[in-house]
């Protein structure tokens, strides 16, 4: 309850900094936030590179949208259908891939596979999706505000609250996942999933539980970022999206919970703070996963806690035997 | 652990407020800030890097000459032109930074429909406190709607009595076509493109097959080979210069020598001159030509010549200098001193719609708020000849 | 319709070898170093951009150009390997972070310096054969003809010279490979350069055929390790067929199938053969 108190600061800033744009780029940072957040717990807990998580971000936010469209629902039924969709779907993907016991990069290229065959579904649906033109919103989310009744979610305070809210809820959440026995099995099967096998670990159950749970959260993050933008497209799905997840957890620390917030912000609001133009951007996106992975593998709050390159240069995944699978 | 989380969030936002409070700068009584949102990097930055270059041109000289008068005072112009790289959340943060701290009134672009899908609602929010003036092809369905007076097109529509495609089909009817075989991209403009032209082309009473192709492809044979089989007089391909290389190359390879195209240059066609029959193309100005019997065309190319010190002109790119660039910031001027206001945006588009302006191109606004331009058909044929169409819409 | 099919057999045997090449490069590194190196499709793209700028910027004749372009891309992959690469033998996720972030570093340089405009290289060999109906462009034959010997010699090297036997003994048996005397490191290295050359290579003979854009690479990778699992990962021949079974399936199932959907087909047969024969198309044994 302690750690509770130390995101008083964030409910403090638009308090202190009246500026529109500062707030804005701290709620993209919330918002890409809980996508990293939820990224990390089947990357950085669990071991599996997962491409699927884009995917998962972008069917949430059609999913709530076309239910609210179609059925009439409110905002907050329609991201339930959402992410109960989305959990469906990775159910199945998951039991698919984890039947068949695929691993490393089998498992990245089959959930590739099917973030690809998603994209072109939505894609070429015209008729429902509207294809590649993408669907402009006209529907808000509202909210039930004591005193004030059912209020429209509009304007950069209201966003900014239902973000940060939005954002400690899934810390919270992943938290106590991975602090739990089962955050120990994801561990196991981390650090060498024969091994857990041997233990007694039941695999397959974890590893589908750390998948749909990963990808349940990249729907929350769908939903709210879709409508926060109004607008939603196939670029939703696609592989520069995933790559910037990547980015974003590895930079911030891929150990720690709440960790990829930072490399969310860091790269949520480095185009604003320096002038990079598009170019420099890929570039330092590059160096990014390439200097983590070989210098900093445990992001920058592994640093700011151990500091650099200690204990030694710890791979994301142990270094196993090729020939043992 | 949290708590660090919290500190360095807490650093980088005070941060990040400090770079703002500098990038803001002193703000000046007499000077008009124009804004421009457009992708300067990226892999969608053609047109708005054209727009840009053209922009700062005219901004440098409208200044050096010293301001322009308004009811009496005189102003400045400031440009600012952050780079969207065609991303519309980055987009929509560099929009409120422009309406909210730079209080800009007057934005030019986007050209890129995501980007303006991604700063749409923003936009609608502040409708009659700003123009937008772009080029995108989803403008022009938003036009004229209730809650869009801050909309204003700069680029002719394809369709309608005014539309330049429309006289491109002429243009083929003309010549005995009976039959076009379409190739387009399967993307927002790829199906915009389609809607567009299967109305004009069943109008004019030409035959229209429709194929379409994943962006990215680079091997066209296959369809290619489909659609030769089926014998059309004209090939309609793609938009876009990386497309069109390879499908024309492709194409001629298997017999299909005739094109005809509604955006993308003429490099494709000199490539292939050797080996094309005929290739017909919309260029809103075929500068290679204006250059000689044009002065203002002259004047603008050695400007940018030396404003950017190159001695090469973008002949290819500069057609697109027809939306959001040099013409639209003198034009939006001549509408502040009709309008007698620099602040009344309202004023300022009514003004904007009321009078032909007369630079490189010959620039009006409909009813709507969509640009009105004359433009070349450029029609290449076997060997390299080329004719030009001077087309005046009405 | 006949013709039409004939001549999308052909083009496809022809498209699919441009993705053997990148398939036995993804092949090879994998085998020798444990990685799969997905930076091999921006190799290809660099080697594209190289050839284009040798033969039209500076004036060297083509085909000088390819081999000049060639080992440019070798020795490209050699200091990738050694600067990057040497940190993630055998640790496959750790490895293809790295070589994603690779590409990005690759694709940004490019956009640099060349921008985003598509490049062209001149004509080369004009001109096409026809047979009976069937139409093929000449450059195509030629590249078909040139990668079709690479595979071969690289087949031949590999199981008839001593360094190609101590490569295949390595990805067999590391441990006792080492025993027997393979220089690991040197091997590792060796193959690195190898197999960068052949996508050098792929990308110096795709430029005769099709414009350049920085994005060209992600394309062909895909389609490279697409053809290197479909048909066993680790086999020179399977990785040969892998390949011309991708084109041929583009180019004759474009004719008949919406080809909105191309790229869905292959990602199907490819999940399809993952599940059910993880170890390839043509292997005996199952994992």
């Amino acid at each position: 309850m302690k750690l509770l108190l130390l995101w008083v600061p964030l409910v403090l800033v638009p308090l202190v900094i009246h500026n529109n744009v500062v707030l804005t780029i701290l709620i993209f940072t919330y918002l890409l936030g809980i996508l990293a957040v939820s990224f990390n717990l089947i990357f950085g807990f669990t071991g599996q590179l997962s491409l699927f998580h884009a995917a998962a971000f972008g069917l949430s936010a059609y999913a709530t949208y076309l239910a609210m469209a179609h059925w009439g629902v409110p905002f907050w039924l329609g991201m339930v259908v959402g992410v109960v969709f989305v959990s469906l779907v990775s159910l199945v993907i998951g039991t698919i891939c984890f039947r068949f016991n695929l691993r490393e990069l089998y498992f990245a290229i089959v959930t590739l596979a099917f973030s690809e065959l998603f994209r072109l579904v939505i894609l070429n649906w015209n008729s429902f999706t509207n294809g590649s033109l993408g669907i402009n919103f006209t529907l808000t989310p509202t909210l039930w505000i004591p005193g004030r009744g059912v209020v429209p979610v509009q304007g950069t305070m209201m966003w900014y609250y239902l973000s940060l809210v939005a954002v400690v809820l899934a810390v919270g959440f992943y938290s106590r996942i991975v602090h739990s026995w089962m955050g120990r099995c994801f561990a196991s099967i981390r650090l060498n999933d024969d091994l857990a096998d041997t233990l007694g670990i039941n695999v397959f159950r974890y590893k589908l539980i750390a998948f749909v749970a990963a990808n349940a959260g990249a729907a929350v993050a769908g939903s709210l970022y879709s409508f926060y933008i109004s607008y939603i497209d196939p670029h939703y799905f696609s592989i520069d999206q995933s790559l910037a997840i990547i980015a974003m957890a590895l930079l911030g620390g891929s150990r720690y919970v709440a960790a990829p917030i930072v490399g969310a912000l860091v790269l949520t609001a480095l185009p604003h703070v320096i002038n990079v133009n598009a170019e420099a951007r890929l570039l330092i996106y590059g160096l990014i996963l390439i200097l983590t992975i070989l210098v900093m593998p445990r992001g920058i709050v592994g640093v700011l806690v151990t500091g650099l390159r200690r204990p030694s240069r710890a791979p994301q995944t142990p270094e196993r035997p090729r020939h043992a699978a | 652990m949290k708590s660090r989380v919290s500190i360095v969030k807490a650093v980088a936002a005070s941060l990040g407020v400090a770079a703002l409070a500098v990038a803001t700068g002193a703000y000046s009584q007499n000077v008009v800030k124009i804004g421009e949102i457009e992708a300067q990097t990226g892999a969608l930055n053609t047109y708005g890097w054209m727009s840009s270059q053209g922009m700062r041109i005219a901004v440098d000289e409208i200044n050096k000459a010293g301001g322009f008068e308004v009811a009496g005072k005189k102003y400045t112009l400031q440009l600012i032109n952050p780079d969207t790289q065609g991303n519309p959340q980055q987009a929509l943060i560099q929009l409120k930074t422009m309406i909210e701290e730079d209080k800009v009134k007057y934005v030019f672009g986007p050209f890129l429909t995501n980007v303006f899908k991604g700063i749409e609602g923003y936009a609608r929010q502040h409708n009659g406190q700003f123009l937008l003036m772009g080029g995108a092809t989803q403008i022009h369905y938003e036009l004229g709607k209730p809650g869009n007076d801050y909309l204003v097109r700069t680029w002719n529509w394809d369709a309608g009595p005014s539309g330049f495609g429309t006289l491109m089909v002429d243009y083929l009817k003309k010549k005995g076509v009976k039959k076009v075989a379409m190739l387009m991209q399967n993307d927002a403009f790829g199906h915009v493109a389609a809607d567009v032209y299967r109305d004009a082309f069943k109008k004019a009473g030409i035959e229209f097959q429709e194929n379409w192709f994943e962006p990215g492809t680079k091997d066209y044979s296959a369809v290619l080979a489909k659609i030769s089989a089926g014998s059309p007089d004209y090939l309609f391909p793609g938009y876009t210069d990386a497309v069109l290389y390879d499908i024309v190359q492709q194409a001629t390879q298997l017999g299909l020598t005739k094109f005809w195209l509604v955006r993308g240059s003429l490099g494709p066609a000199l490539k292939n001159k050797d080996y094309i029959d005929d290739y017909v193309a919309y260029i809103p100005k075929y500068f290679e030509e204006a250059e000689k019997s044009e002065p203002k065309v002259k004047k603008f190319v050695e400007a940018y010549k030396a404003f950017y010190k190159t001695k090469d002109f973008p002949y290819d790119q500069a057609p697109l200098c027809s939306s959001s660039c040099y013409d639209h910031v003198y034009m939006l001027v001549e509408a502040m001193k009709k309008a007698g206001t620099v602040d009344d945006v309202a004023k300022v588009k009514n003004a904007l719609e009321s009078f032909t302006y007369d630079g490189l191109w010959k620039i009006r606004y409909d009813q709507t708020g969509e640009e009105v331009i004359n433009f070349d058909i450029v029609d290449v044929q076997k060997g390299g000849k080329i004719t030009v169409t001077h087309e005046q819409p009405r | 319709m006949l013709q039409l099919v004939v001549g999308q057999l052909l083009n496809g045997v022809i498209v699919g070898t441009l993705y053997a090449i990148i398939a036995l490069g993804v092949t090879l590194t994998f085998g020798i170093t444990g990685i799969v190196n997905f930076a091999l499709g921006a190799f290809m793209m660099l080697g594209a951009y190289f050839t284009w700028y040798f033969s039209d910027g500076l004036g060297i004749p083509y085909p000088l150009a390819v081999v000049l372009a060639t080992l440019a891309i070798a020795l490209v992959g050699l200091v990738a390997d050694q600067v990057l690469f040497r940190f993630t033998r055998n640790n496959l996720i750790n490895g293809l972070i790295v070589s994603i972030g690779l590409i990005s570093v690759i694709v940004a340089i490019v956009l640099m310096v060349w921008t985003t405009t598509p490049q062209n290289m001149h004509y080369v060999l004009p001109g096409v054969f026809r047979v009976g109906g069937v139409i093929v462009p000449k450059m195509k034959a030629v590249v078909f003809g040139v990668l079709l010997l690479v595979i071969l010699f690289t087949y031949a090297a590999l199981t008839r010279t001593w360094a190609g036997r101590a490569a295949y003994a390595y990805a067999q048996n590391p441990e006792a490979a080492a025993l027997m005397g393979v220089r690991t490191k040197v091997l590792q290295a060796g193959v690195a350069a190898y197999s960068a050359a052949l996508a050098g290579l792929g990308g110096g003979l795709y430029a005769s055929l099709y414009s350049i854009t920085p994005e060209i690479g992600a394309g062909y990778i895909l389609k490279g390790v697409e053809a290197a699992i479909l048909a066993g990962i680790g086999s020179v021949m399977g990785s040969f067929a892998g390949g011309i079974i991708i084109g041929v399936a583009e180019g004759v199932g474009s004719i008949f199938l919406p080809s909105a959907y191309n790229d869905a087909y292959g990602l199907v047969f490819l999940v399809l053969i993952l599940l059910f024969k993880p170890a390839g198309l043509f292997a005996v044994s199952s994992r």
